[in-house]
């Protein structure tokens, strides 16, 4: 199956580079995306390839920004990161202008 | 001295055509700024002062254009003030001023849109570069030829650097701009040749065709949303 766009984990391996702060975002949101919109931290952590240090303070960030919002999983009371209309938003803009960008090889 | 090679019956298309390239342009350098300010990629400035130059470049023939198609109470007081050579001179000037900075500002954008990749600037070369491009600008007043031969050079250039990204890319996207550079570039060659009026509105056509596949970049661009949200509608 086709890969989403502005998948910069694989982009930045390839090239092995380090990712940006707004790459690292924009990584978060689309795994939360490709979870249908909500996901355990360890499941975040692990997809969006974070150290334990990184998640928090990078989601501690998107939740300032609205654009995460911490939530509970009604079935086993586990927390969940669910991406809001914001982060969605956000999103939206982001790979718009990532695919802009490869357009124009940047 | 006839000033512009536009015929009689082209003239609505000729503006037209070229309001469009416009309204083209200012999306492309709306789309760089926008990347520029998520993030902060000086290169993504770069591409958007190119395109706004030659927007501007575009907006200045617009202007001159609708003036000397248009604008009847300027054309009739120029035809009222011209037994005196001064106001005629004067006249002269302004219609050469305006397809000047159209010249001027096409070059300068399009050298930045060949530059931009570079990863650094030497301001030594930048300096030359833009004194050739305002003595291309320059002598492309009275031989037009030379216009469209700086053009053709930059573009052919732009394309080769398009054309090394797309090796490596291979993007769909990128392609689509090889093809309307190409297009645009073919439109310039058919401008240097346009000594009747019907190769230039030929030209002018393959300008709106170069463009509209600019456009297509934009919608292509924009439609990514479905790719984006696929996953999460399923929910």
């Amino acid at each position: 199956m086709k890969k989403i766009s502005s998948n910069t984990i694989e982009e930045n391996e390839s090239a092995g580079k380090k990712r940006t702060r707004i790459e690292v975002i924009s990584d978060i949101l689309r795994v939360i995306l490709e979870k249908k919109g909500s996901i355990k931290p360890t499941h975040l952590m692990y997809k969006a390839n974070l150290s334990h240090k990184s998640l928090n303070l990078y989601t501690s960030q998107l939740i300032k920004s609205q654009l995460i919002i911490k939530t509970q999983n009604q079935k086993d009371n586990k927390n969940m990161f669910e991406i809001t209309p914001k982060g969605m938003a956000f999103y939206k803009q982001y790979s718009q202008v990532r695919e802009f960008e490869k357009t124009f090889g940047l | 001295m006839k000033i512009i090679l536009t015929p009689d019956w082209f003239t609505q298309f000729d503006v037209s055509i070229e309001i469009f390239s416009f309204i083209i342009l200012a999306l492309f350098f709306a789309f760089s700024l926008k990347s520029y300010r998520l993030n902060k990629n000086k290169k993504c400035l770069y591409l958007g002062i190119a395109f706004l130059l030659i927007a501007i470049g575009e907006l200045a023939t617009i202007l001159t254009k609708f003036i000397l198609f248009y604008d009847t109470t300027f054309t009739q007081n120029i035809g009222r003030m011209i037994v005196t050579y001064n106001i005629t001179q004067s006249v002269d000037i302004f219609y050469k001023t305006g397809f000047f900075l159209h010249k001027l500002f096409t070059l300068a954008g399009l050298y930045i849109l060949y530059k931009f990749p570079m990863k650094k600037l030497s301001s030594g070369d930048v300096l030359l570069a833009f004194f050739f491009l305002i003595i291309s600008a320059l002598a492309g007043q009275q031989i037009f030829h030379i216009f469209h031969i700086a053009v053709i050079i930059l573009l052919v250039l732009i394309i080769n650097n398009f054309y090394i990204t797309y090796q490596k890319s291979r993007l769909e996207n990128t392609k689509i701009l090889i093809i309307s550079l190409s297009i645009l570039t073919l439109s310039h060659i058919m401008f240097m040749l346009s000594l009747k009026g019907i190769m230039y509105a030929l030209a002018q056509i393959m300008q709106l065709v170069s463009y509209v596949i600019l456009l297509i970049i934009i919608i292509k661009i924009l439609k990514n949303e479905k790719n984006i949200f696929k996953y999460y509608r399923r929910k």
